[in-house]
């Protein structure tokens, strides 16, 4: 399970580029925060809640490494191709575990998600 | 790759379990019912947006239906004009099917609710199945059921932590 939290601005992106991968399950979140630098101050108003979007995206894992790869290069602003070139505010990503997945249409365990 | 379950923090059981559930809108009421009766007392709801391995496709049979998923096309402005190829936000080969009639779109994301439960190992079963009576269709975008580990839990008010806080 991977929890994306990226630009609103590059979400479309990602997931243009997430669909041309196959991966077709994913749901969006807005959401609002901050991250290391606590907001941004933009003359004399200090914004703390920034709005972001979220993506959860559930993959077997040998899909894992693929979806996070891609999340990393397409929702990274700043120069093309370069790691550890991206600009604050860019997100973050969490991958966690899910035990057991269930497709309720089915009712089914669902090990391929 | 991880595989199997995180090494548990130290001092902590892994006794519970965090239950993501993605739901239709208009089952939500049916589904708060189900948990009640599951015994299950805190939940938390969230509007999302999602899609699964169909992409957002739906199937358009009504007339009544047709018009409304026009009108959601018109806010989401995906729908494609007439005897043209379409402009949508997802610029897919779906979206380029002809309107209307019989035909499929792709909506891209459409409009749905996710439950978060934390529970108790030995209830998620039971919550399980609750959710799935109370949501199936057996058509598509019934949605799924994901269960995570989860390692603790604090009741805020109280400092409570564990199995006392989900009580």
């Amino acid at each position: 399970m991977i929890w994306a939290v990226i630009r609103p601005e590059s979400a479309q992106r990602v997931i243009r580029a997430l669909d041309s991968a196959g991966i077709g399950g994913i749901t969006r979140l807005h959401v609002t925060g901050h991250g290391r630098e606590m907001g941004i101050t933009l003359g004399s108003v200090h914004y703390t809640e920034i709005p972001k979007e979220m993506l959860m995206i559930v993959v077997p894992d040998n899909d894992l490494a693929k979806t996070v790869m891609i999340i990393r290069t397409e929702a990274k602003t700043g120069p093309e191709n370069v790691p550890g070139e991206g600009t604050i505010g860019d997100g973050k990503i969490f991958v966690t575990y899910v035990e057991d997945t269930f497709a309720i249409r089915s009712a089914g365990r669902s090990g391929g998600v | 790759m991880p595989s199997g379950p995180p090494a548990g923090a130290a001092g902590y059981e892994k006794r519970m379990k965090q239950i993501i559930a993605i739901l239709r809108n208009e089952r939500v009421e049916e589904t708060k019912k189900a948990l009640k009766k599951a015994g299950v007392r805190g939940v938390t709801f969230l509007y999302v947006t999602g899609r699964g391995q169909q992409k957002g496709r739906i199937r358009v049979r009504e007339p009544i239906e047709s018009r409304n998923w026009r009108m959601r096309m018109q806010v989401n402005g995906t729908l494609p004009a007439e005897g043209s190829s379409a402009v949508g936000a997802l610029e897919s080969e779906e979206t380029r099917s002809p309107l209307p009639g019989d035909t499929e779109f792709a909506f891209g994301f459409l409009p749905k609710r996710m439950l978060i439960v934390v529970a108790d190992d030995k209830d998620v079963n039971r919550i399980v199945q609750g959710i799935v009576n109370a949501n199936q269709t057996g058509r598509h975008g019934d949605g799924r059921i994901f269960i995570c580990p989860m390692i603790s839990a604090l009741r805020v008010r109280t400092g409570e932590q564990g199995d006392m806080a989900l009580s």
